[in-house]
């Protein structure tokens, strides 16, 4: 795949990177409560873990045009729509050419105010499983 | 409500962030390991904390091992002769006492204290691309991991990094069983054994993860017959070449030190660095700014024991920079006064930890030795530790140390 094709796979814009400066006060969201999912020492984000948002029809709207569209960055509303279905953290990354670090930060944000769901790797510690290495695999292609 | 990435979680970075926080600021943390990782790692530091820096910690009530940790009353100099013998040995007393916690036990109970208490907690393995991103989204962005890719981004500041290169070869072992000091078997004493020369061994009581223990440091001038841990992997052998170094060349505190047994897997650490200082502001490939934290900016030997202290001084100096500048931009002039106010204080640390590593002029020899006469010297000595800047008033200067010495003597007879 060409690496500015501009609709990634699942049919979701690939967020134009906004410029420094600009919307930098608008970026700011609103602290939230700490629910949503958090284990007690926060969201351990692994490449492999997978995360899927928490939505219904009603908040899809809001994402795309509502009041939370216009406060958050476009790197989060995309995050949000990608993870429409489940998605690994590398998954993410790849497909948004986003930082891996950058992805983390804002998925722990996301997790924290109850946008995402953090669901863990889907394997017990210590015993990777086949299926998800050959999903996060073919994600890490797409880089 | 003003947002602050903190990348590090280190003891400036964690302290730093747990001060912003308690302060209503919204703090993001960043760690390449979790709390879990670094309880079950490798040991990090040496870390005896004088009161000022302990103090800090108090303040902000994350002194959560006070009660457990060794209070460490005093600090002890001892010079060994070829014979074996030694014709320094003194220990003067702390004001207030020092205390050291293994910084696994630490740093892993602090990020779980920062979670907890609402701050967002990530684990991952800063790269300034990373950075690059996230500088847009955050108020405030401070780089506290003082190794790795990151400290790239803090030029060298030549004028105040006399050194380049390494100046001591470095071996930690932490163990169990290290009896006291048979004259003095009631006292918590750092112990600072010089071996003129060839280098220092320094031992702190301390507290890790398995109780109170003592920390065995090697400090060996590379090239010397205590730069032979490279290459050492195997922490048993560690502590072996230790042990053999003690007894070759400190008797006294091979005596006390046969019987000793490493606290765990993780209990040692070898290495060298070169003491630096760095340009506090880092340029980001975009133009975004950030702040460099304690040893990302200013990092010296520890030979003096003042990493952990400088780490908490810094902590605490920058956040009251911080919360005084209100609702202003975090500019470049704003990140450099705030270095500059560190500065102030730090730079004392700096000369004299330089000082330490360089041959003992003949008028430090002299202190040193009336030290083991007049325990007001070898007091005033100790407590430097904890405010290095009153070794100014007469450590340097021949003319300033002789006054001392004759004042001191005086006041005794």
């Amino acid at each position: 795949m060409p690496r500015h094709a501009s609709p990634v796979s699942d049919g979701v814009a690939a967020a134009a990177l906004p410029t420094r400066g600009a919307g930098r006060r608008s970026a700011r969201v609103r602290p939230y409560a700490l629910t949503g999912g958090r284990t007690q020492f926060g969201h351990v984000l692994l490449v492999e873990t997978f995360v899927a948002a928490i939505d219904g029809p009603e908040d899809r709207l809001e994402i795309l045009s509502g009041d939370w569209a216009e406060r958050v960055m476009p790197e989060m509303r995309a995050i949000v729509e990608l993870c429409r279905r489940m998605r690994s953290v590398a998954e993410i990354s790849a497909l948004l050419r986003m930082p891996l670090g950058v992805v983390r930060v804002l998925l722990s944000d996301l997790a924290d105010q109850g946008r995402i769901r953090v669901y863990g790797t889907g394997h017990a510690p210590g015993a990777p499983d086949h299926a998800l290495l050959e999903r996060v695999l073919s994600g890490l292609r797409r880089l | 409500m003003r947002k602050i990435l903190i990348v590090g979680a280190g003891q400036a970075g964690l302290q730093l962030a747990l001060g912003v926080q308690s302060k209503g600021y919204e703090v993001t943390l960043m760690s390449n390991r979790t709390p879990a990782e670094i309880r079950n790692g490798r040991v990090m530091s040496t870390q005896c904390m004088f009161h000022t820096a302990l103090q800090h910690e108090r303040d902000l009530g994350i002194n959560s091992w006070e009660d457990q940790a060794p209070r460490i009353e005093g600090l002890g100099v001892s010079v060994t002769a070829p014979d074996g013998s030694r014709p320094i040995d003194w220990v003067g007393h702390l004001d207030a006492y020092a205390q050291s916690v293994d910084q696994r036990v630490k740093m892993a109970g602090w990020m779980e204290t920062f979670a907890a208490r609402g701050g967002r907690l990530v684990i991952h393995g800063v790269a300034v691309s990373d950075l690059d991103y996230l500088s847009r989204t955050y108020d405030l962005v401070l780089v506290a991991a003082g190794k790795g890719e990151l400290v790239s981004m803090f030029g060298r500041d030549d004028s105040r990094s006399p050194y380049d290169s390494p100046q001591r070869a470095l071996a930690v072992s932490y163990v169990h069983g290290l009896a006291p000091r048979p004259e003095h078997p009631d006292l918590h004493a750092v112990r600072l054994n010089l071996v003129p020369g060839a280098g220092e061994l320094i031992t702190i009581p301390a507290l890790t993860t398995s109780g109170p223990c003592d920390i065995l440091f090697w400090e060996g001038l590379p090239g010397g017959p205590m730069d032979v841990f490279d290459g050492v992997k195997e922490p048993a052998e560690i502590l072996r070449t230790t042990l053999d170094l003690i007894r070759r060349y400190l008797p006294w505190e091979y005596d006390r030190a046969r019987d000793v047994e490493l606290t765990d897997a993780g209990s040692t650490l070898t290495g060298r660095f070169a003491p630096v200082v760095r340009n506090p502001v880092g340029e980001l490939p975009s133009g975004g700014l950030v702040l460099g934290v304690a040893d990302v900016v200013v990092a010296n030997d520890p030979i003096t024991g003042q990493g952990s202290n400088s780490a908490a001084k810094c902590a605490a100096s920058y956040l009251d920079s911080i919360t005084e500048h209100g609702d202003k931009l975090f500019d470049r002039e704003w990140m450099q006064s705030t270095f500059d106010r560190y500065w102030d204080d730090a730079q004392h640390v700096t000369k004299w930890t330089n000082a330490l590593l360089g041959p003992p002029p003949e008028h430090v020899l002299g202190l040193i030795g009336a030290a083991g006469q007049i325990p007001a010297v070898a007091n005033r000595f100790a407590n430097g530790f904890d405010d290095p800047a009153d070794f100014e008033q007469y450590f340097f200067e021949p003319a300033r140390t002789a006054a001392y010495l004759a004042k001191a003597a005086s006041a005794q007879s």
